[in-house]
């Protein structure tokens, strides 16, 4: 009889014992969690910094590439990440937080390159990986770009993946922004990204603006000169301040007369990953070589000059052939504008700057002036004015509005 | 019977006790005193940075790795240092036991030198 209770109790321990190794390993004191086998490597988006840094594509199966690749692999990686790529090298078994191992097909599929170029550069030094305790040294200030692609598409041949390390080779690597944009954007954007959501058009019946199609280079607001594609920064201010437009019963309900709403209260890496995927459409942001972005300056005084030189800008550049002599957009040949797509577009009314769709403070309306806005009439006037000019036509820009008193401070 | 079940018992506490009380650590050297046999480390945890003093055991080893140089031989060979050779801002793991309210460790492993 005394034996069961105490075999009973010592079983129940055991057994409670056991359960507590399981389920909540120990805790560690210092900086690791040593059960976490994959280290915790959160492949979260790279910062807008590093979200351009796409890999050209040839390089991830150049041969030349994987042995520049190897040989600095070889001498500064293999010490933590192995000389199989296991993430099991003699300097990296210690550690808290594990070396990736770049076998794992899953997950390395789940890397973009930008988050990789940007891990290899910025290493454990930044967040989240900083508070993770990695001891990954940042590479940097010692590897050139073209060394730290190399090293990433040797990295890249333990996954045993053949191929370039694309979003449609992984379509697991943007599936959180695929998700976010199925439940946000498809109603405007359509399934797949052409502009064709059933909601879209009802929101201007038959006239222009219309969502964005994505697979196609064209794209209104950018930093980008005339005809190329948006940087992600770009792309990350449209859906952050969503597109304004000139009214209209459909878009009473955008706040602030949005026919694109604001996402800002969306999370930043919310946004950051369904602009991955927004990207992910269109291969030609991974093809293209160079981004070059238009330089805008600082702000410089207004002035009754500048003003007086801006309006006469305004009538030498054509600009009151659409907008209308005071800015109304009534010009002679606002009637007859149409967008590339052959839909009626409405010259913008320059007296309400608060419907400006590319931003209406003062270096919104350079880079609009100079960049122009894709797809619509609106050209680049980056060959035609100086930027002295160019902030010339700005300002008068905003001296046309209706809210003299808020342009001014604007302006200020 | 009930003395296979208390040596089962005891056995089962005293490896969870001895694995829950080893720990990873690493981190960047921000301080080394020789004559102590300490290392100081910045270690980052859960978003916060502290500072940990790693206690050398007697006998204790600091190791960097290099790769083998001779023929035919592939992989690292681990060579031994000094604990006053360890430079600041150096990079280093351990794997330490909480000995007294002190992180003591037998094995110190260079992961990064600069």
């Amino acid at each position: 009889m005394r034996t069961k209770p105490f075999a009973f109790l010592t079983v129940s321990a055991g057994v409670l014992l056991l359960g507590l190794w399981i389920a909540q390993p120990p805790a560690s004191r210092a900086n690791g969690e040593k059960d976490d086998e994959k280290g915790g490597h959160a492949h979260v988006p790279a910062p807008l910094e590093y979200a351009d840094a796409h890999m050209p594509l040839s390089l991830w199966t150049d041969p030349a590439t994987i042995a520049r690749g190897k040989e600095i692999y070889t001498v500064r990686c293999a010490v933590c990440h192995g000389d199989t790529g296991d993430g099991k090298g003699p300097a990296g078994v210690a550690l808290p937080l594990k070396p990736a191992d770049f076998r794992d097909k899953a997950g390395v599929a789940e890397m973009r390159d930008n988050y990789w170029i940007w891990r290899v550069s910025e290493g454990g030094q930044v967040e989240p990986f900083k508070g993770k305790g990695s001891a990954m040294p940042p590479w940097k200030g010692e590897l050139s770009v073209r060394d730290r692609w190399a090293v990433m598409a040797y990295q890249h041949t333990f996954s045993g993946h053949q191929g370039p390390h694309v979003p449609w080779e992984h379509p697991g690597s943007v599936v959180v922004g695929r998700d976010i944009y199925a439940m946000a954007c498809v109603a405007c954007h359509g399934a797949e990204g052409r502009g064709d959501g059933s909601v879209g058009p009802t929101l201007s019946p038959r006239r222009a603006p219309q969502p964005r199609d994505f697979t196609t280079g064209e794209f209104k607001f950018r930093s980008t000169p005339s005809g190329q594609l948006p940087t992600t920064a770009d792309l990350f201010r449209t859906i952050t301040e969503g597109v304004r437009s000139s009214g209209g019963a459909m878009t009473i309900g955008l706040r602030g007369h949005r026919i694109m709403p604001s996402f800002r209260h969306m999370p930043e890496e919310q946004r950051l990953e369904v602009i991955e995927y927004v990207k992910s459409l269109n291969r030609a942001f991974w093809e293209r070589q160079e981004i070059k972005t238009v330089n805008v300056p600082a702000p410089p005084p207004v002035t009754a000059e500048r003003l007086a030189r801006g309006k006469q800008l305004y009538a030498d550049a054509g600009c009151l052939a659409c907008h209308g002599e005071r800015g109304r957009g009534d010009g002679p040949s606002a009637p007859t504008l149409k967008d590339s797509r052959e839909l009626p577009i409405a010259a913008t009314d320059l007296t309400k700057p608060d419907r400006f769709k590319n931003g209406a403070r003062p270096e919104d309306i350079y880079r609009t002036l100079v960049t122009g806005l894709a797809g619509t009439p609106m050209p680049s006037y980056a060959d035609s004015l100086e930027p002295d000019q160019a902030w010339d036509l700005a300002y008068y820009t905003l001296s046309l509005s209706n809210n003299r008193r808020r342009t001014a401070e604007t302006m200020r | 019977m009930r003395s296979i079940l208390v040596m089962v018992l005891t056995a089962a506490l005293g490896l969870w006790t001895a694995f829950a009380d080893e720990a990873p650590i690493s981190g960047t050297v921000k301080a080394v005193d020789a004559g102590a046999q300490t290392l100081t480390l910045e270690v980052a945890s859960k978003g916060k940075t502290r500072e940990v003093v790693v206690h050398m055991k007697p006998g204790a080893k600091v190791v960097r790795f290099a790769r083998a140089t001779e023929p035919g031989k592939t992989g690292f060979i681990e060579q031994e240092l000094p604990l006053s050779a360890v430079k600041v801002g150096w990079i280093v793991s351990a794997t330490t036991k909480h000995e007294g309210n002190r992180e003591v460790a037998e094995q110190v492993k260079i992961v990064v030198e600069r």
